[in-house]
């Protein structure tokens, strides 16, 4: 059952755990087009975003995400919806670069409407996913997953069954040979010393804690109570008081492998073991970053349950308590809660999450998949000073 | 003014010239349910990725955001859809937007069941407010419209004079790089028709709750994409007037065909 | 079943399992304390008693600091303890 794992080979050396056909507006006035033509096609996806080629201090960052997801190694191919714009050339230029092999790049001028740039996505698009269906998964090393650990709407039984449950499920993957990245760098302010002593060498040690200094001035500024939002209403309502506890309970995700490497928004691992990634707490801006950076799983936990996943990675719900299992089924693939009412054990768990990641690895559609959420948000920083 | 314009009668959020029904989602998690909903109804919504880790001024930005869209004049009712541990709570918002405009409901999807049982209770919640609430028909002499001005022309002058004279209200707004942004300060501005003049290097742009009228630029993007504008510069000024009379009375501008608009929120600061 | 976990003997709070009310007494292992406040599910129970600006130690770990004397039973959360970082007093 989980003895081997099956994926789509990349000519890059990376595997795709899926094989999507991304729809990718690379304006925001083309998002509803690429909305059409992914709900009219015979499974090709689609995200929006509100970026509209504007330059500003966000470009960089901008730029860096849309390039990093289209050349997931999830995509099997991407029909870029264009403007003409120059910045939009060097994403479609740098997903190649990065590995992207097969993909159309429409452009509203050359199409003369956004109604032939739906009629001809849609025959563009179902050609690909034609293609698509047809390539077969062949056997793959277990260094082909690149897992991503994330948490969302915590209580504070995350931190005490479903993430440290995720961490023993990471810890043997790692040991496998895999890749493991945390992320949520508001969700590690307080446990950073933590990840830091189990640095492979000091200097990873001194970037973790570098990248959540780093985050700290960029938001600290007289009277900040960020409270409300982190921990936020429904963390607060489950048990969190303080940011340092969420944080302490978020780690646990990471279980005990040591700390390979810290990378920033959207940088991809280049070898295989656990990583922390810069990215903000806020669920979709984080799953956004990881899809930048090539992760190619998602495993998810929640305590007050939500829907959202990713239109390219496929994103494993873990609930932390049986309560909110029992009554919003239809958001969580696996309950962890079992461990809190003394049911299963945390090795317990942590096996059944890695069998779910293998299955799901190899095809099985999560919750969040069969409900078609697809949520995107490109991670701003707006006008905040970094200092 | 020549004719007047028959509107729909949205009680506190004054008159409109389109009956919408807003679909709310007040946080990015609830923007995937809130489409199932608005789908099924005919409603509006729109995707975003606010309404969670927002801190400083952006908290009461959104959700000032949010109550400015749902007491817009073309909206009809209004209903939110939470997910239940975001920062802007969906049913706080509801409360507010209660206080002014009867014609509102709240679910959460954390308290309804997850996703299915929140998208069958919204949808029933939709048809009651759609059947609670059916505007009467009102006579509308002057209209409040916006202008988008994303590029310089000697147009926007002679263009407001022409509106103004008919007896309209004329609200200007700049944008330059993205019209988004100012379709959003011109709907907190009630405007209930928007005339938007893109920057040439962008394309046509709609928003859900308010008809958007684009005039192409003689530039080659625009040139290219003429069949997404609705009327050229060369002839605005004298065909304008017939134009804001059809549209403002339901024709449907093509944008609005095209079912292309999206809406940009204002933020500050970083999300956390 | 357990009402309460303590994670780590050096922890000063342990985590309510279930809801708890004023009055009850809970007992297991060797641990035995009187409930002075009623406590939700998943929110916690000072196991000890805790001096203002005393830190709050969770995991063994701090994570924040008491705003007001604690005694051993009470509820432990936003009204009484606070974080030391991106946190400040409520005015």
């Amino acid at each position: 059952m989980s003895d081997q794992l099956f994926a789509y080979k990349r000519e890059n050396g990376r595997w795709g755990l899926r094989n999507h056909v991304l729809i990718l507006p690379l304006h925001s006035a083309l998002a509803s087009s690429a909305r059409s033509i992914a709900d009219a096609s015979d499974g090709a996806v689609a995200i929006s975003h509100d970026w509209s080629g504007e330059v500003d201090n966000d470009l960089a960052r901008i730029l860096f995400t849309l390039t990093g997801y289209a050349s997931n190694p999830n995509n099997f191919a991407v029909v870029f919806l264009t403007i003409g714009g120059k910045e939009e050339v060097s994403i479609i230029e740098g997903a190649k670069a990065l590995g992207l092999t097969r993909s159309t790049t429409l452009s509203l001028p050359e199409l003369g409407s956004l109604e032939k740039m739906q009629s001809e996505g849609l025959s563009v698009a179902n050609a690909f996913v034609k293609e698509a269906k047809a390539q077969e998964r062949v056997p793959a090393p277990w260094s082909a997953i690149v897992l991503g650990l994330e948490c969302g709407g915590s209580d504070a039984l995350s931190g005490i069954t479903a993430n440290p449950a995720l961490g023993v499920a990471s810890d043997r993957l790692v040991e496998l040979g895999a890749t493991s990245v945390l992320g949520e760098t508001t969700e590690i302010l307080g446990a950073e010393h933590l990840l830091a002593a189990r640095a492979i060498d000091p200097e990873v040690g001194k970037r973790i804690v570098a990248i959540v200094a780093r985050y700290e001035a960029s938001i600290n500024y007289e009277g900040i109570d960020i409270r409300g939002a982190q921990p936020s209403r429904g963390n607060i309502e489950g048990g969190l008081s303080t940011l340092e506890e969420k944080s302490l309970g978020a780690a646990k995700k990471a279980g005990n492998a040591p700390l390979t490497g810290v990378l920033e928004f959207g940088e991809k691992p280049v070898m295989p073991g656990l990583y922390f990634m810069d990215t903000p707490g806020h669920d979709i801006e984080q799953l956004a970053g990881f899809g930048a950076g090539h992760i190619n799983v998602v495993v998810f936990t929640s305590g007050r349950g939500t829907p959202t996943g990713s239109a390219i990675m496929p994103t494993i719900k873990v609930s932390t308590n049986t309560p909110m299992y029992t009554s919003i089924p239809d958001l969580i693939d696996l309950d962890a809660g079992t461990i809190a009412d003394g049911v299963e054990t945390l090795a317990q768990v942590g096996d059944r999450i890695f069998n779910e990641i293998i299955e799901v690895a190899n095809g099985r559609l999560t919750k969040a998949e069969l409900g078609g959420h697809h949520e995107f948000a490109l991670s701003r920083m707006y006008n905040t000073v970094i200092k | 003014m020549s004719q007047t314009i028959k509107g729909f009668a949205h009680g506190n959020r004054g008159a409109g010239i389109r009956n919408h029904q807003l679909i709310l989602p007040s946080v990015v998690c609830s923007t995937h349910v809130a489409r199932r909903i608005a789908t099924e109804v005919k409603g509006v919504t729109f995707a975003h990725q606010h309404g969670c880790g927002i801190i400083g001024d952006d908290v009461a930005g959104i959700d000032n955001f949010f109550i400015q869209l749902a007491d817009h004049p073309n909206v009809n009712s209004v209903l939110v859809i939470a997910l239940g541990c975001e920062t802007i709570q969906g049913q706080e918002l509801a409360a507010k937007l209660l206080k002014s405009n009867e014609s509102t409901q709240y679910r959460i999807i954390q308290e309804s069941g997850g996703v299915e049982g929140t998208v069958a209770a919204g949808v029933k919640a939709a048809q009651e407010l759609n059947n609670s609430f059916k505007p009467a028909s009102v006579e509308i002499a002057s209209l409040r419209i916006g202008i988008d001005v994303g590029r310089t022309s000697s147009l926007v002058d002679e263009l407001q004079k022409v509106l103004t004279n008919a007896g309209h209200t004329v609200l200007i707004s700049q944008s330059e790089d993205s019209s988004a942004v100012s379709f959003s300060h011109l709907a907190q501005e009630k405007a209930q028709l928007i005339i938007s003049l893109p920057s040439e290097n962008q394309p046509t742009s709609g928003f859900p709750l308010i008809p958007v009228i684009n005039v192409a630029s003689s530039g080659a993007l625009h040139q290219a994409i003429r069949a997404d504008f609705d009327i050229d510069e060369s002839t605005l000024l004298g065909g304008i007037l017939g134009l804001v009379q059809s549209v403002a009375s339901g024709a449907q501008t093509v944008s609005e065909r095209n079912n292309s608009g999206e809406i940009r929120a204002p933020r500050v600061v970083r999300s956390v | 079943m357990r009402k309460v976990l303590i994670l780590d003997p050096r922890d000063n709070i342990a985590v309510c399992l279930v809801d708890l009310n004023e009055g009850d007494l809970v007992e297991q292992d060797d641990f035995s304390i009187t409930v002075l406040s009623r406590i939700p599910r998943g929110h916690k129970i000072a196991s000890s008693d805790i001096a203002k600006n005393d830190g709050i130690i969770k995991y063994g770990e701090r994570m924040g600091h008491a705003v007001a004397p604690i005694a051993r039973g009470e509820h432990v959360h936003t009204h009484n303890i606070l974080g030391d970082r991106l946190s400040s007093e409520q005015v």
